[in-house]
C-alpha cells in the first residue's frame, strides 16, 4: 500500500485571531497575532522559527514581512504562493515536505483576510483582463456566480433541490452553535432558508459563506521534534491536489463534479483509507453546493443522494461522519480554508470542547471548488 | 448610467483582440487551430493540442443553455438597473463543450431552462467601444 513521506511532520501548534465583519486592522497586524498564538500553543519561540508560507491572492502581507514582525530575523525558507482556496492543502503540505526534506526546522503556514478583501461583489470594477473578458461585461464575474452556474447543472442532471442546499446550510449552523469562535450562531430552519433572499438563483444568501476579517496560523514540525512539545502531534497522512482544464470555470467539461473528482480517488490510493474511515470530514465550504459536489466526489454518497445524508443525520454526531464540526466557512467565517485545518487539529487533539467529535482520529480536509483545489487527510498517529 | 455604473470593459490582448474586432464587425468568430480544426476558448496564441496556428473563424453563433443563474443583487458594476437579469454558459454547436458566457435576453427569467436553444445578437456595451454577445431563444 502507497505510503506518503508527509507524517515526518506534524502540526503542533494553532493560532487565530477573532473573526469579524470589519476590524480596521491591518494584514500584518492580524496575521502576527495569529503566528503569535500559534507559536505560544506550540510551546515554540520565534526565535525556533526559520520557515514562513502562506497564500493569497496579492491582498495581504507576505512571509518576510510578517517574520520580521514577530522577531524572525533570518528566513531560511519562505514561500508565498499565488491562489486562493484552492492552494490551501498544498500549501499546508509544502510546508510538511520543506519539513521532512530539511529544508526547515519550523513553519508557520498562515492565511490572513483584511476588510479590502471581498470576494462576493465587483462594485467597482472597470477592467476585465484574461478570460474574465468574456463574462466580466455580462454582469458575470464573481465566484457566487459561477458556483451557482455549476450547482444549476447538478440540478438538471441529478435533480437536486433548494431542500438540498438548505440542509447542509441548517446543519452547518446547527454546528456553529457549539463554536464560540463562529461569526454566525444563530440556529436557522429550513423554512428560514427557503425564505431567505436570492443572491443569484439557484444561491440564496444562506448558500453563501460568511466573509471576515482574521487571521489563522498553523505551526509546522517534524514528527520528531513534536515528540518534545506539550501538545498532542498532528499528522499529514497525504496530500492530493488536482488543477484541471486550465482552472476555467466556464470550460469545465462537466459541472456536476468538481477538482475532487481527481483528487479524491489520488487522496484514498495515496493514504490507503476511504471516506468509511473518516471520523470528521473538514469540506470547504465557500457554497453549499461545494460541500454537495465534494462530498459525492469523495465518496461518502452517491450523486444526488447529499440532501438526504445531511436530512438522515449521517453528516452530524453519530452519523456517518461529522461534516464541519465548527460551522465551516458559511458560519464560523471565511478564512479561505485554514480555518478548517485549525479546526481538524482541535478535533483530533480531543480539544474541541462542546463540539468534540467523540474519539476522532482521523480527518478529510478539503480546499478548493470547481476546476482547482486538493485534500489532506490528517491523524493522530504517523503511517 | 454614469461611467461609474458601466459594466466592467473587456481587455483585450494579442490573442484575444480578433475577437473584439470580429463582434465590432457583426460577426461572432472563436479562435480554431488552422492545422487541426481544434476551437479554443479562451483564445490561445498556438493550439493547445497541435500547437498549429490559430486564426479567429465565424461560428453559425446558434448553441444550447448548459446551465444559467438569475442574477437577483447587485453583485457586479452594470445592468444593476436590469436586475434580475439572466446569465448563461452557452454551449456552442460547433464543437462539444465550447461554451461562451453571455446574458439571455427576450425572455423571462421564469422562463429560461436547461437545454434551451439560443441564437446570437450582437449588442454594444454600454460605455465603451465594445459589441458583446447576448444570446435569445431560437
Amino acid at each position: 500500500m502507497a505510503r506518503s513521506a508527509l507524517s515526518g511532520a506534524a502540526i503542533v501548534g494553532i493560532g487565530r485571531t477573532p473573526f469579524v465583519r470589519k476590524s480596521g486592522r491591518t494584514t500584518l497586524g492580524m496575521a502576527s497575532e495569529a503566528a503569535r498564538d500559534a507559536l505560544r500553543d506550540a510551546g515554540l519561540a520565534p526565535s525556533d522559527v526559520d520557515g514562513f508560507t502562506c497564500y493569497s491572492t496579492g491582498d495581504s502581507a507576505g512571509p518576510m514581512q510578517v517574520a520580521h514582525a514577530i522577531g524572525v530575523d533570518d528566513l531560511g525558507w519562505s514561500v508565498g504562493v499565488s491562489g486562493g482556496g484552492n492552494a490551501v492543502a498544498s500549501v499546508v503540505a509544502g510546508a510538511a515536505a520543506a519539513v521532512v526534506t530539511g529544508q526547515a526546522d519550523v513553519v508557520i503556514v498562515y492565511r490572513v483576510l483584511g476588510s479590502g478583501t471581498r470576494y462576493g461583489k465587483a462594485m467597482d470594477r472597470v477592467l476585465a483582463p484574461g478570460e474574465g473578458q468574456f463574462a466580466a461585461p455580462h454582469g458575470y464575474l464573481v465566484p457566487p456566480q459561477w458556483f451557482a452556474m455549476w450547482c444549476r447543472r447538478h440540478q438538471h442532471v441529478y435533480g437536486s433541490t433548494s431542500e438540498d442546499l438548505g440542509a447542509i446550510a441548517v446543519q452547518q449552523r446547527a454546528h456553529a452553535v457549539n463554536n464560540p469562535h463562529a461569526i454566525a450562531r444563530t440556529p436557522i430552519t429550513i423554512d428560514d432558508y427557503l425564505e431567505s433572499r436570492w443572491i443569484n438563483e439557484p444561491f440564496r444568501v444562506f448558500d453563501c459563506c460568511y466573509e471576515v476579517d482574521g487571521a489563522v496560523a498553523l505551526v509546522v514540525t517534524s514528527a520528531e521534534r513534536a515528540a518534545d512539545l506539550p501538545n498532542q502531534p498532528v499528522y499529514p497522512l497525504a496530500v492530493a491536489d488536482a488543477n484541471g482544464q486550465g482552472g476555467s470555470v466556464f470550460e469545465w467539461d462537466d459541472m456536476t463534479s468538481m477538482y475532487s473528482r481527481e483528487a479524491a480517488p489520488r487522496l484514498w490510493s495515496r493514504t490507503g483509507l476511504g471516506p468509511a474511515d473518516m471520523d470528521v470530514a473538514l469540506m470547504y465550504d465557500c457554497y453549499t453546493y461545494t460541500v454537495m459536489a465534494t462530498l459525492e466526489d469523495f465518496g461518502f454518497c452517491a450523486k444526488g443522494e447529499v440532501g438526504d445524508f445531511f436530512r438522515d443525520g449521517r453528516a452530524t454526531y453519530g452519523g456517518d461522519v461529522v461534516v464541519n464540526p465548527h460551522g465551516g466557512l458559511l458560519s464560523e467565517g471565511y478564512l479561505h480554508g485554514l480555518n478548517h485545518h485549525y479546526e481538524a487539529v482541535l478535533q483530533l487533539r480531543g480539544a474541541a470542547g462542546d463540539r468534540q467529535v467523540p474519539g476522532a482520529e482521523t480527518a478529510l480536509v478539503t480546499a478548493g471548488a470547481g476546476p482547482f483545489g486538493g485534500a489532506l487527510v490528517y491523524a493522530t498517529a504517523p503511517q | 448610467m454614469t461611467a461609474a455604473q458601466y459594466p466592467p470593459q473587456p481587455s483585450p490582448d494579442f490573442d484575444t483582440e480578433g475577437f473584439w474586432e470580429a463582434t465590432a464587425d457583426g460577426r461572432l468568430a472563436l479562435c480554431r487551430c488552422v492545422e487541426c480544426g481544434l476551437w479554443l476558448q479562451p483564445p490561445l496564441e498556438r493550439c493547445r493540442r497541435c500547437a498549429g496556428l490559430t486564426a479567429f473563424e465565424d461560428v453559425a453563433g446558434t448553441g444550447t443553455i448548459y446551465s444559467f443563474i438569475v442574477q437577483r443583487q447587485p453583485s457586479v458594476v452594470g445592468y444593476l438597473d436590469a436586475i434580475p437579469y439572466v446569465v448563461a454558459l452557452v454551449e456552442l454547436d460547433e464543437q462539444a463543450g465550447l461554451r461562451l458566457p453571455a446574458r439571455i435576453v427576450g425572455i423571462e427569467p421564469e422562463r429560461v431552462t436547461v437545454g434551451m436553444r439560443v441564437v446570437v445578437d450582437l449588442v454594444a456595451l454600454p460605455g465603451g467601444d465594445y459589441v458583446v454577445p447576448v444570446f435569445q431563444p431560437a
